[in-house]
């Protein structure tokens, strides 16, 4: 059986094109109105990964330490953006702030893993760097949003509880105890769920990249395994730096709950 | 004995509205206090000032000789306990809700045989300290936390309307509850009401709030022979035909 990788031509993939073809038809057919964003989808998602594998390419080539660690941040810059985004406020601090915990979290863990732990050389070394780095921003980006959504959901509902709490001589972390927890674990439950089922309900997207790529598959469960510690790492210290530190801009310096800040 | 609170032309606007304009007024030591008035009178309000949940957009509260804003608002607000109007009780039982301020601040020793004496004050039997604090009825809950407030040995006592979701039954055995706090342990007990007849069963002092000012301030029996202002008489006019009918 040959190992050896098809590079798909344009035919190919214009016929794969073709089953969005059937997926729009199904849309109009069921009358779901989705035919004008699956038309999009499809050429966003053909010309965002062109770009991005051209830009790469060119990374790929030139090797700059300085322009890697640019796109790290770059990568770093549009994730908290985007968690900020999905907020019902999404204000410069909370950017700041879910920036700062990512870039944490996130570099923290790129460090560990490609100096520490696999001692990539060079250090700046992009076909490591860039690809974990995207896995990791990716998921961790992902359980920032959800904890900040749960701890805003979370203190609203409970402002009562958190007053009462309050009322009692408790500090606003007290207070906000539950909430805080609460919001953590809602971050880390994603995580904690695939790596219960990866390898039985789904095979990962890197692995299944490296295998199609020639990898061996013991290597590239190697890097997956790798991987997924990486991204609990990440998540968990992003996570509790982000719940944290967000559980103050609901309270003043005198222990008091900002109702401004709460939804409803 | 319990200091005096003070409140120095204070105000307060929330979004553009003035909910408090110029309230100036002394509680003494070991006073019993009832704040009447319609509402969005600005009666809890006052009491959060009191209690530091929320601050003032001008004037000062004093805690005897020192302003509210020179001390620390986790250790006034276990001398100046508050009780709210639903009555809101923490997961676990009876006994993990009284034990809830002693574990807020783990070096306050706290002798386990408050939880029974605390309880007794506030109306509930020794019964009830092992069961599930979320079944109990609404009364029982907020004589949980009226006993709960008690666990910090608080000096003065504010209570949110804490009958408003009680039965005329649970309302008179509560309202004799805080009767006898005043009196055994000397508190100050400052309470919102809009019902004036259990302000003048409850006796001590009146204090109206009328469109977030003082428009009356009097002893019980002073205020329901005639209040003062004109605002005063409609108030009172108006609620005890509202509660004949």
């Amino acid at each position: 059986m040959s190992t050896q990788l098809i590079d798909p031509s344009w035919l190919q993939l214009g016929v794969a094109a073709g089953l969005m073809l059937v997926a729009i038809g199904l849309s109009a057919a069921r009358g779901l109105g989705l035919e004008r964003d699956l038309v999009i989808a499809t050429l966003r998602t053909f010309v965002q990964l062109f770009a991005v594998g051209y830009v790469l390419g060119i990374v790929f080539s030139g090797a700059n330490p300085g322009l890697i660690v640019g796109i790290l941040l770059l990568m770093l810059g549009i994730a908290a953006w985007t968690v900020a985004g999905r907020q019902r406020r999404p204000t410069y601090a909370l950017r700041v702030l879910v920036l700062g915990s990512l870039t944490v979290g996130c570099g923290v863990t790129l460090i560990l893993a490609t100096e520490i732990i696999l001692r990539v050389q060079p250090w700046y070394n992009p076909y490591y760097l860039i690809p974990l780095m995207g896995m990791v921003i990716g998921n961790s980006l992902n359980s920032a949003t959800l904890a900040v959504e749960r701890l805003d959901s979370d203190l609203s509902s409970g402002r009562d509880q958190v007053e009462a709490l309050l009322a009692l001589g408790a500090t606003s972390r007290q207070a906000s105890a539950v909430q805080v927890r609460s919001a953590m674990k809602a971050a880390m439950i994603p995580i904690i769920n695939s790596m219960m089922v990866v390898g039985l309900v789904s095979l990962p997207g890197m692995m299944t990249g490296q295998i199609l790529g020639g990898s061996a598959p013991l290597i590239a469960i190697k890097y997956q395994v790798l991987l997924m510690y990486m991204i609990a790492f990440s998540t968990a210290v992003s996570a509790f730096l982000l719940t944290t530190l967000r559980a103050r801009a609901y309270f003043t310096a005198a222990h008091q709950l900002r109702h401004e800040m709460l939804a409803g | 004995m319990p200091p005096t609170i003070r409140m120095d032309e204070v105000s307060v606007t929330k979004q553009a509205r003035r909910v408090l304009t110029d309230v100036s007024v002394t509680f003494e030591p070991g006073g019993v206090y009832s704040i009447l008035g319609p509402s969005g009178a600005g009666k809890t309000t006052l009491l959060r000032l009191l209690n530091r949940l929320d601050e003032p957009t001008a004037g000062t509260l004093w805690l005897g000789d020192t302003p509210y804003a020179q001390l620390a608002a986790v250790t006034l607000r276990r001398r100046v306990a508050m009780v709210f109007q639903v009555p809101i009780v923490f997961p676990g039982s009876v006994r993990d809700n009284l034990l809830t301020p002693a574990r807020l601040q783990p070096q306050q020793r706290v002798d386990s045989s408050d939880c029974v004496g605390l309880l007794a004050l506030a109306g509930l039997g020794g019964a009830v300290l092992e069961r599930d604090a979320a079944s109990l009825s609404v009364g029982e809950k907020q004589r949980v936390c009226l006993a709960r407030a008690l666990m910090t040995h608080p000096e003065v006592l504010l209570l949110d309307e804490p009958t408003a979701a009680l039965d005329p039954t649970a309302t008179q055995r509560l309202i004799e509850s805080i009767g006898d706090l005043n009196r055994r342990l000397g508190l100050t007990v400052i309470i919102v009401s809009h019902q004036p007849e259990q302000a003048r069963t409850i006796g001590g002092r009146i204090i109206l709030l009328v469109d977030g000012r003082i428009a009356e301030h009097a002893t019980a029996t002073q205020f329901f022979a005639g209040p003062v202002s004109q605002s005063g008489r409609d108030y009172l006019g108006r609620a005890l035909a509202g509660a004949a009918s």
